[in-house]
């Protein structure tokens, strides 16, 4: 295989939407184009990326180490040099694979969400822009070409979350993300300035870097370290910088899909990952890296308990998923964190897939309270749905039940109990929380009779590809235990961490334990919810409902903080300090000048007079001087 | 003799100026101004410089001064177009004091110039016009040729100021 | 008896380039700072005959000659602009003439 194929896998995603975007100016200004048109281009480009990133894979494969392209010198600044590369190694390879496939489903899923919209064309520009950006951070083989990919895919974040961006809410909640997710980057730059600083002089792709880190000093490593943490907690939505997340749901929903929750939020997850001979050295920003992740899962588990909107429980859900993710990467284990990444991807697209085709079948309704008794309306929803809720409780032999599993494992090994018992009651809510939505959604009773709008095979046949994932996904992780390979650890080799002995007969137990924590979720959402009477009236309210008040919190102590401050120096310190000082300054110039003006006679005479005793002082310091 | 000479020059031309900056009728400083003309003439002919001696008659006394008073004339100025001065002699008072430190700067300098013999030229026939003509047609020929120049563009320039413009 | 020396040639050619000065900035008369300045071009050229002499070099005598050309050269000038000043406003005094005043304040 070819490396320059490398720089194709980005390439083609980012013509295609170049291509897509004239062609939709061009249709919405000159003439139409029909749809199948941008159909065709838009689907093109990510399985064309998947393929290619299939054969990269065979080859790696059958025995190369890794694939390195780099077209040429970016930049060339006294003896600095960053060269625009590629690396294809087993990591980001494997990124490649899920990311392209899971972006094909979603784009044919997309098709289908999105016929007849006016905007189909930009849909999907933007669409192939993200997959080139998120491309290009997989890909990157120096950290400052994954932050151009880093900050790509924020943009389109962006763009898509206020896609429809006549409603100023969802314009509102793009400039959320956008913000929040800019001060997590500016800890990312933060990070890489410092590191590039130390060790960029001698070369500044990972190979250099994972040579010469060590070369930094501990407490400036431990700095980098939280500083690119920081990053990863804006764009993986952890806490604090969370609260993005579930306003990014305004957008459509095959964006929720893809972007906020399959692949980009799960770049801060990669990025630790990448940067794994980093972290090794400081373990103690580990741990802190690990706490924040089961704080994370915890919390929005919690508020997700509680919500009715849809895609909000879903949204939160991703933000306590990611949290097990960066539970398992702060530990030392980036290959079971990274099989999180890629069974979540599965079960949370087909989550967020199943909740779009039930808010399109009961035409853009998304609170759960109004819906009830779709099991027998769109059937095989409702079984997708199914599977995909069974494997994010954890229940085998759904794939979420050996990645968590696995990650509920290794914080037991290393002996951080608070955290596996944290992420065991998360495991508990996230089934009470997930099968409180299915049912709710699904079941019930007395649920007033709506008419429900047909779903083209475009948006189902996704659906059944990826219920196969989500259930089989689990498979290519299976632990040892069962006498199985782990095929993930062993293509991850150098990021599977150390190895931890564990007897079978503990790790067994431990499965049934988690087994018997989703088990509780379930039974309580059962008998919650199972027959939930939809003629009763509901209020819900309350702390948790209204997500802790932390966003009116931040928007107390931040915006309306910023606000005062601003007002403050505008008023005060502008007003009554600088300008008055500038101002006296120039007025005094004035009446200077008008002091000074007054010499400016017309006078001939006077001005001869002027000269004559300038000269005149002059000779007379002369005749002092010399004597 | 020469020194009798020099003094009683001296002597015109120091009242001629100021004389001439005294009155206040125009056409009678006019004429203190010829005073101090024909003395410094004078003066010229005592430093062998017989050629300016004539220049400074002709030129001065006989062009500047003439051309002077046919404008003077010419315009017919009388004694109340000359503007009321009442504090000229306080005036010129503030500006003498003024320019004391000047003068005696001045005169320092000349005292302490490196001291080369006396007074009196061993050169024969100093300052004829022969040795003068021929310095300047030697050494001095491009600033002569710019000077004539100078006087073209003087006459032109004259010619345009002084003409009657047309009202538009 | 003072001597008819260097020193004294230079004090006479200082004084009357001083009152040629002192015409110049006390008098509000046109014609009269017209000879002021010709009074202080002839103190200077008194003094370049004598510093000719002093020398024993031509060349002084010949830089008066050249500043001769230049004071009637100007003679004419001046003489055609007082004429032209004089018909603008039937006025000698200098103080008149000041056109360039700046006219009200800033």
């Amino acid at each position: 295989m070819n490396s320059h194929f490398l720089a194709w896998i980005v390439l083609i995603p980012l013509i295609s939407s170049l291509f897509l975007g004239l062609m939709h100016l061009y249709s919405i200004k000159i003439r139409k184009i029909p749809d199948f048109v941008f159909t065709t281009l838009a689907l093109f480009a990510p399985m064309a990326s998947f393929v290619l990133g299939v054969l990269f894979c065979i080859g790696l494969y059958e025995g190369a180490s890794e694939y390195i392209y780099e077209p040429y010198t970016w930049l060339k600044v006294n003896g600095y040099i960053i060269s625009m590369g590629f690396l294809g190694d087993r990591l980001s390879i494997f990124m490649t694979i899920f990311v392209t496939f899971i972006g094909s489903m979603i784009h044919i899923y997309a098709s289908g969400y999105m016929k007849g919209d006016g905007g189909y064309g930009k849909f999907f520009s933007y669409f192939n822009l993200f997959m080139a950006s998120m491309l290009l951070l997989v890909l990157a083989n120096s950290p400052l070409i994954m932050f151009i990919g880093w900050e790509g895919v924020g943009l389109c974040s962006y763009l898509l979350i206020s896609f429809y961006f006549t409603d100023p809410l969802n314009v509102v909640a793009g400039n959320k993300a956008f913000i929040v997710n800019r001060i997590g980057d500016f800890g990312f730059i933060i990070g890489l300035v410092t590191m590039f600083f130390y060790v960029g002089k001698l070369g500044f792709d990972y190979y250099a870097l994972e040579e010469y880190v060590s070369l930094v000093p501990i407490p400036v490593l431990t700095f980098i370290g939280v500083a690119l943490f920081v990053g990863a907690m804006g764009k993986s939505a952890q806490i604090p910088l969370y609260v993005w997340l579930p306003d990014a749901m305004a957008g459509p929903t095959p964006v929720s899909a893809l972007i906020h929750a399959a692949t980009m939020v799960t770049a801060g997850v990669y990025m630790v990952a990448r940067f794994h001979f980093l972290y090794d050295l400081i373990p103690d920003v580990g741990v802190f890296i690990a706490y924040i992740g089961a704080f994370s899962a915890l919390f929005a588990a919690i508020i997700a308990m509680r919500q009715t909107d849809i895609k909000k429980i879903l949204a939160y859900s991703t933000i306590s998923q990611l949290g097990y993710m960066f539970i398992a990467v702060g530990l030392g284990g980036y290959s079971t964190g990274l099989f999180h990444v890629f069974t979540h991807a599965f079960f949370k697209a087909l989550l967020f897939m199943g909740a779009g085709a039930v808010i399109i079948a009961l035409h853009h309704e998304q609170n759960i309270f109004k819906m009830g008794g779709l099991r027998k309306k769109i059937p095989l929803v409702y079984i997708t749905m199914l599977t995909a809720t069974l494997a994010i409780s954890g229940i085998p032999p759904f794939s979420g039940f050996f990645s968590k599993d696995e990650i509920l494992l290794k914080a037991y090994l290393h002996q951080e109990y608070l955290i596996y018992i944290i992420g065991l009651f998360t495991a508990t809510l996230t089934a009470y929380y997930m099968f409180r939505l299915f049912f709710v959604t699904f079941e019930g009773k007395n649920y007033s009779d709506k008419k429900v709008g047909e779903l083209s095979w475009s948006m189902k046949a996704p659906l059944v590809i990826l219920a196969f994932g989500a259930t089989f996904a689990g498979f290519v992780g299976l632990p040892e235990v069962f006498g199985a390979h782990n095929l993930i650890d062993s293509w991850l080799e150098a990021w599977s961490g150390p190895a931890l002995h564990v007897e079978h007969v503990q790790e067994i137990s431990l499965m049934l334990i988690s087994v018997v924590a989703g088990l509780i979720g379930i039974g309580i959402a059962y008998v919650k919810f199972y027959k939930y009477d939809f003629s009763k009236e509901i209020k819900i309210s309350g702390v948790v409902y209204n997500k802790f008040y932390i966003d009116e919190a931040y928007d107390y102590v931040f915006v309306k903080g910023l606000q005062k401050l601003s007002v403050f120096i505008s008023v005060v310190v502008d007003d009554g300090i600088i300008d008055k000082i500038v101002m006296s300054i120039s007025s005094g110039f004035i009446n200077l000048g008008r002091r000074v003006g007054r010499m400016q006679s017309a006078n001939t005479r006077a001005y001869a007079f002027f000269m004559l005793v300038g000269i005149s002082s002059f000779s007379l310091y002369l005749i002092l001087k010399l004597g | 003799m020469i020194n009798v000479i020099f003094l009683i020059l001296s002597l015109f031309a120091l009242m001629g100026a100021i004389g001439m900056i005294m009155f206040s009728n125009t056409m009678h400083s006019a004429l203190s101004f010829i005073v101090t003309v024909m003395a410094l003439a004078g003066l010229y002919a005592l430093l062998n410089a017989s050629f300016l001696f004539m220049v400074q008659i002709i030129i001065y006394a006989g062009a500047i001064i003439t051309l002077m008073l046919f404008i003077i004339m010419f315009l017919n100025i009388r004694e109340e177009h000359a503007p009321k001065e009442p504090n000229k002699y306080i005036n010129m008072l503030v500006v003498a004091i003024v320019l004391t430190p000047i003068d005696y700067l001045l005169f320092e300098a000349f005292l302490r110039m490196p001291h080369i013999g006396d007074f009196t030229t061993k050169i024969k026939n100093f300052g004829d016009i022969k040795m003068l003509g021929d310095k300047l047609f030697r050494g001095w020929l491009l600033p002569f040729e710019t000077i004539s120049i100078l006087l073209l563009v003087a006459l032109i320039g004259s010619i345009v100021l002084a003409r009657k413009r047309e009202r538009k | 008896m003072i001597e008819a020396s260097f020193m004294s040639y230079i004090s006479l050619s200082i004084l009357l380039f001083s009152i040629g000065i002192i015409g110049l900035i006390s008098r509000k008369n046109i014609f009269i700072i017209y000879m002021s300045i010709e009074l202080m071009l002839n103190a200077i050229n008194l003094m370049l005959v004598t510093l000719s002499k002093y020398f024993s070099s031509m060349d002084g005598q010949i830089i008066a000659m050249m500043v001769m050309a230049i004071a009637a050269s100007e003679a004419a000038v001046f003489l055609s602009l007082i004429v032209a000043m004089f018909r603008l406003k039937h006025s000698l005094n200098i103080d008149d003439y000041n056109a360039l005043k700046q006219k009200g304040t800033l």
